[in-house]
């Protein structure tokens, strides 16, 4: 056994019970509960006198999670997993305990995923927590979980959970069985799963939802979705995804229908604005003046006039900036945060413009747009990417080019699916059952079907 | 062979990326950046024996400071024998790319107006950038220098002009606007006449000094701007084959806006009394048979609106006219119409679209009547003035 | 993923439509004048009836290249089919020349250089190369997209319009109605467009009446532009092109608000995009079909059939009005060949449904 745990965090514990024998524990310093440990196992130990039987011996610890195992390699792997093993003389198979303690940190609210009504609990790293989450939020039989390990190295826990009944089988087996067949060194995140559950996997636009909330999580399962906790990772998967879900938040089902139905328009409004705002901007000034009328066209004529970069060239400055403040103000200690807004905000902004680098109109476009991503969070990789292709696009081609490209993005989304649901149901193919749930937000008494799009076997979830 | 066609897709698309960032960085697709652009928002044609002169009133953006606040602006003229030429020699003097996208009005001098104004409005209308639904206007002297010079309303002209051009001002009846689509359809069509507002300039009384907010540019042709000018448009110009043929006074372009039932809260004078018109319907009715018949009808609604001598405060408050005022407002409109034919027939003008409405009616009429003198048209002209109760 | 048939209905109700706003008003404003409405409301119920027989075609779920195969062997599919895809494609050059003529009006200030266009070659390009499914699924997005477009065109230039311009009807006389007919013949093929699709769609009970229906509820959408299209400029409607971009720009609030029309001008110019790309798609899949097996066939396809394409207009840049008059004139008869006699033999000779197994 030493020969596989050459560690210096694995320790081990020698012992003799009643009859002499001896007893040697291997556990990992950092992931066990000594006190549980000795409590449980050791001490009853001490006085034993039984036959050498694993079974025996288990019998007599006062541990209600003990295993048996023959193996020495997959003894191993428990001891590294943090499960204490316990080894004697004349053993038929080794004993393993179930007294890990791993670190975790307190289940907090996301900061990713805020809500002013609503519960705010959020997942956390460890996937035990998170399945008692889900489990407590879905006191039903129904609920299955399935551990399975991926990562050659890291043999982290996923957890696949699904409601018997509610999801396609098709799905949970196709899931399965593309877990099955990763051949990773180290799961690190969940993020990494959804690279390998993607049919696209070089597609802009992502094919996975995600979620760090365990209300959103178990209401996505009753929908007939399947779920994925990776051990290590807040970041909850459901899958199959549509685009609609980013737009949903959940404290649209909290809050009254019609201000539901208000708030996500304002987001999709938010997002459009945010994407083609600064492209229009450009195309404007350089290829449709028309687009503005006339006296908002003199007033930004003039703000420009003495600037010595062309509008575009302008607007991809900023908005290149805006992008690594973006990304200083995430990395950044928290100490030299108040330092560096004020960098960003008074240098690079007002100054800019005095000095006359940029122009006003371009800050308040950029900002705007910049803001307006935020409204929909969880598209944020993608939309930011779309923004700047939309900008070079009108840099280039003007307003054609924000068409044609539109076109293109739109043609995109529709033709993407994944395990057999269109990334954009229920607009395209048109399902006017499940807009009920879409940018409108019916009264939550009218729906009393589960989404069409995701053709669960159980489809009423109402009466 | 395998491997590349699996990676193919993605390095077409990075390839298309790196040839989008090219263009963004180099384009030459020829987009005119705004700082090299002449904003033409307005355009006065002359006319001489050489060709045309086009006076463009461009706009030239102000700094962001707000306490130099409105548009400033600048007249550059430019001469040819067509007026796209004037354009290209507009092009060619200055540098700049002039846009007619919002060239919302176009002034056409005495000089132009007297032959067929179709021979420069022609320009215009070709011109897909040209927005058809500019406004039209005729002008007493030279087009380039009532847009050169200094308004007293506006520090550019062109905006003082259109502010008399206004929805509100066409209500009140005091102008009679057309757009260049509603000249050409007119023009071509089976009246071959139309009407402009026609405007004309007199000095602010006492604001012989002083400059106004318009910048001359080096090359402008303008006389220097010393005198703050009022612009009045209450006289309309009738055209008939293209050409100027009269000119319609105040009564008679207020008549014309009651026809078209334009006037809502317009005001008019009868005898020391103003009245406030409330409610219009002008009706202008072509009865197509073997002898066509031909009416004009105006039905108003009218109260108190002013008068030249006090009254009692119970006739303040209702505002309503006498049976004999109504009598003798309904006389007075009614001769405002007749005068408004008469003008029409004199100047062979056939403004109000007879023959147009005769040949919808009836083009077998229509073909009987249509070369038949305006004056030997049988037209009966009644105004109807109700008071408001 | 194949186009289901309420996105069939969806494209013969507003896509379809929509490829008839550009040149054609103001062709037929030239050669019918006021009765500009009677050559296309005949052309519409020839049209419907059209599709009606291509739908009943459809029942026997099998492409037409499938169709003449069954019928007359390879050789004689495949001559059929490059035939048809030809004539896709000579169906889809005039599209194209209008819209270069719509972008160079709406989205750009000043004529600009002839490479802008070149783009949407690229954009042809990825679209043809997919299966019709895609672009299927974009006409549940298209749709009422194209209902809010052209309503919000119509709603702001009703008010502008002179209805009684459209008199005296018959004005034109029989020559006016005949070259109005004969002169719009190239506008008028979608049930050419359909014929390509069939087999490659399913067939539900009752489509060929709710497809015929929809398209001339489209009709009627197109046939109520052009009353307003004729009652907006009357006897300069000749000169307006592109069509729907002109009509509304004479609302009344327009000085105060702005052009606020280009956002349903854009609107409409967005689903002409995809309606001129699908003859091209439709010829590339018949050829696929046709010749096909290696997954690359139809994006090789796909670019040579879009090089084709590109290098015409090009060639063509300096003589629109010659070609223009040339395909709606001089080879307007090569239209109702595909569009009238073709499906009209098609369903004489396979119109008989298989009868069915008892089982």
């Amino acid at each position: 056994m030493r020969a596989l745990l050459p560690a210096q965090d694995i320790l081990s514990f020698a012992f003799s019970d009643e009859k002499g024998r001896a007893y040697v524990c291997l556990f990992a310093d950092a992931l066990t509960d000594k006190d549980l440990l000795a409590e449980q196992v050791l001490r009853p130990l001490f006085s034993y006198a039984g036959a050498p039987d694993a079974q025996a011996v288990a019998e007599n610890t006062l541990s209600p999670e003990v295993r048996t195992q023959t193996s020495l390699s997959a003894l191993a792997e428990e001891v590294l997993a943090g499960n204490p093993v316990l080894l004697w003389e004349g053993a038929d198979a080794g004993l393993i305990v179930g007294t890990k303690k791993v670190p975790v940190r307190a289940v907090a609210e996301p900061p990713t995923d805020v809500a002013i009504k609503g519960p705010r609990e959020g997942f956390i790293e460890d996937v035990k927590t998170n399945t008692s989450l889900v489990r407590k939020r879905l006191k039903t039989g129904e609920l299955r979980v399935e551990m399975l390990t991926v990562g050659r190295r890291s043999k982290t826990v996923v957890a696949l959970c699904w409601l018997e009944g509610t999801c396609r089988e098709e799905v949970v087996r196709e899931v399965r069985a593309k877990l099955s067949s990763i051949d990773i060194d180290i799961l690190p995140d969940s993020s990494y799963l959804t690279r390998f559950l993607a049919s696209r996997p070089h597609s802009l636009v992502k094919q996975v939802g995600t979620t760090e909330k365990p209300d959103i999580f178990c209401a996505k399962l009753a929908e007939g979705r399947v779920g994925l906790l990776a051990d290590g990772s807040p970041i909850a998967l459901t899958l199959p995804y549509m685009l609609i879900e980013d737009f949903q938040s959940g404290e649209d089902y909290f809050v009254p229908a019609f201000r539901a139905t208000f708030t996500r328009f304002l987001r999709l409004f938010a997002l459009l604005v945010a994407i083609y705002l600064p492209a229009f901007y450009v195309a404007a000034q350089i290829f449709k003046l028309q687009l503005l009328p006339v006296k908002l066209l003199l007033t930004i004529a003039g703000s420009i006039r003495d600037i010595p970069l062309s509008p575009s060239l302008e607007m991809l400055l900023v908005l290149l900036v805006l992008e690594v403040l973006n990304e200083a103000s995430i990395r950044m200690p928290k100490y030299v945060g108040m330092a560096l807004s004020v960098v960003g905000a008074l240098v690079l902004g007002e100054t800019a413009v005095s000095a006359g680098f940029v122009s006003t109109p371009a800050i308040i476009i950029i900002a705007f747009s910049g803001i307006g991503l935020y409204a929909v969070p969880n598209l944020i990789e993608e939309t930011s990417v779309l923004r700047l292709l939309m900008l070079l696009t009108a840099g280039s081609l003007g307003t054609y080019g924000i068409l044609l490209l539109s076109a293109l993005v739109l043609t995109y989304l529709v033709s993407t699916e994944n395990f057999g649901v269109p990334l954009a149901a229920p607009f395209s193919p048109l399902i006017p059952h499940d807009l009920r749930d879409s940018f409108l937000k019916y009264n939550l008494r009218s729906m009393k079907l589960r989404p069409t799009a995701l053709n669960s076997p159980n489809k009423r979830r109402q009466k | 062979m395998k491997k590349f066609l699996k990676c193919f897709p993605v390095k077409l698309w990075i390839l298309l990326f790196a040839l989008l960032v090219l263009t963004f960085f180099s384009n030459d697709f020829g987009l005119v950046d705004i700082q090299k652009t002449a904003l033409v928002l307005a355009a006065g044609i002359d006319r001489d024996e050489d060709g045309f002169r086009l006076t463009a009133q461009i706009a030239v953006p102000k700094g962001t400071d707000r306490t130099t606040g409105g548009t400033s602006s600048v007249e550059i003229d430019g001469r040819g024998s067509t007026v796209s030429e004037c354009i290209s020699d507009l092009y060619a003097r200055t540098g700049w790319v002039p846009k007619l996208i919002y060239c919302d009005l176009v002034v056409l001098g005495e000089s132009a107006a007297e032959k067929d104004v179709f021979d420069c409005l022609d320009a215009f209308l070709r011109n897909e950038y040209m927005p058809d639904s500019c406004l039209l206007a005729a002008c007493a002297g030279s087009a380039g220098e009532l847009l050169s010079s200094t308004s007293a309303i506006d520090d550019t002209s062109a905006l003082a002009l259109e502010k008399l051009f206004s929805d509100a001002a066409e209500q009140a009846g005091q102008v009679m606007t057309t757009t260049l689509r509603e000249f050409a359809i007119g023009y071509f069509g089976e009246s071959r006449s139309g009407y402009m507002p026609y405007v004309r300039a007199q000095a602010q009384e006492g604001s012989d000094q002083g400059q106004g907010g318009s910048q001359s540019g080096g090359q402008s042709m303008a006389s220097p701007k010393t005198e703050e000018k009022i612009y009045s448009a209450r006289e309309t110009a009738i055209f008939s084959d293209g050409v100027l043929v009269g000119i319609l006074s105040p009564e008679e372009t207020f008549a014309f806006s009651l026809l078209k039932g334009n006037v809502y809260a317009g005001t008019f004078s009868v005898d020391g009394t103003s009245y406030l018109v409330l409610r219009d319907r002008g009706d202008i009715r072509v009865t197509a048979s073997a002898s066509p018949a031909f009416s004009l009808f105006v039905d108003c609604t009218v109260q108190h609106y002013g008068e030249s001598h006090t009254s009692a405060p119970e006739q303040l408050v209702k505002g309503t006219l006498s049976r004999q005022e109504e009598e003798a407002v309904s006389a007075r409109l009614t001769q405002s119409l007749q005068a408004l034919w008469t003008s029409c027939t004199q100047a062979e003008c056939d403004l109000l679209f007879f023959r147009r409405s005769l040949r919808r009616a009836s083009p077998a009429v229509y073909a009987a009547w249509k070369d038949l003198p305006l004056s030997a048209l049988p037209v009966t002209v009644q105004a109807r003035v109700r008071s408001l109760r | 993923m194949k186009p289901s048939s309420r996105q069939i209905c969806f494209f013969l109700a507003a896509v379809a439509p929509v490829g008839k706003l550009v040149l054609m008003p103001a062709q037929l404003a030239a050669d019918a004048g006021n009765d500009l409405l009677f050559p296309v409301l005949a052309q519409l119920v020839l049209q419907a009836a059209l599709i009606f027989c291509v739908l009943l075609l459809a029942r026997h779920d099998c492409t037409v290249f499938a169709l003449v195969r069954r019928a007359a062997g390879d050789v004689a599919a495949r001559i059929f089919a490059v035939l048809l895809a030809a004539f896709l494609l000579f169906f889809a050059f005039l599209p194209v020349v209008e819209q270069k003529i719509t972008v160079r009006s709406i989205f750009y200030d000043t004529i600009p250089a002839h490479l802008v266009f070149a783009p949407f070659f690229l954009f042809s390009a990825y679209l043809s190369a997919r299966a019709l499914g895609s672009l299927g699924r974009v006409w549940d997005i298209l749709a009422p997209l194209s209902a809010v477009g052209m309503a919000g065109v119509l709603l702001l230039s009703v008010g502008n319009a002179d209805f009684g311009a459209l008199a005296p009807f018959g004005a034109a006389g029989t020559g006016g109605f005949i070259d109005g007919i004969r002169r719009t013949c190239c506008w008028f093929c979608d049930s050419a467009l359909l014929l390509a699709m069939i087999g490659l769609f399913p067939y539900r009970k009752g489509l060929a009446w709710k497809g015929t229906l929809c398209y001339l509820g489209g009709g009627l959408a197109l046939l109520f532009f052009l009353a307003v299209f004729y009652g907006v400029f009357g006897e300069i409607a000749v000169l307006q092109t592109p069509a729907f971009a002109r009509v509304s720009a004479f609302f009344s609030a327009a000085t105060v608000l702005g052009r606020i029309d280009y956002l349903f001008i854009f609107a409409l110019a967005f689903v002409m995009t995809f309606y001129v790309v699908l003859p091209v798609q439709e010829a590339v899949g018949t050829l696929a079909e046709a010749f096909g097996g290696a997954s690359l066939l139809p994006p090789l396809l796909s670019v040579g059939c879009n090089a084709l394409l590109f290098a015409a207009v090009s060639l063509l840049n300096l003589s629109p009005s010659q070609t223009i008059s040339t395909i709606t004139g001089t080879l307007f008869w090569i239209f109702p060949l595909f569009s009238a006699v073709l499906p009209l033999v098609l369903l004489a000779l396979f119109g008989r449904r298989q009868r069915e197994k008892i089982s």
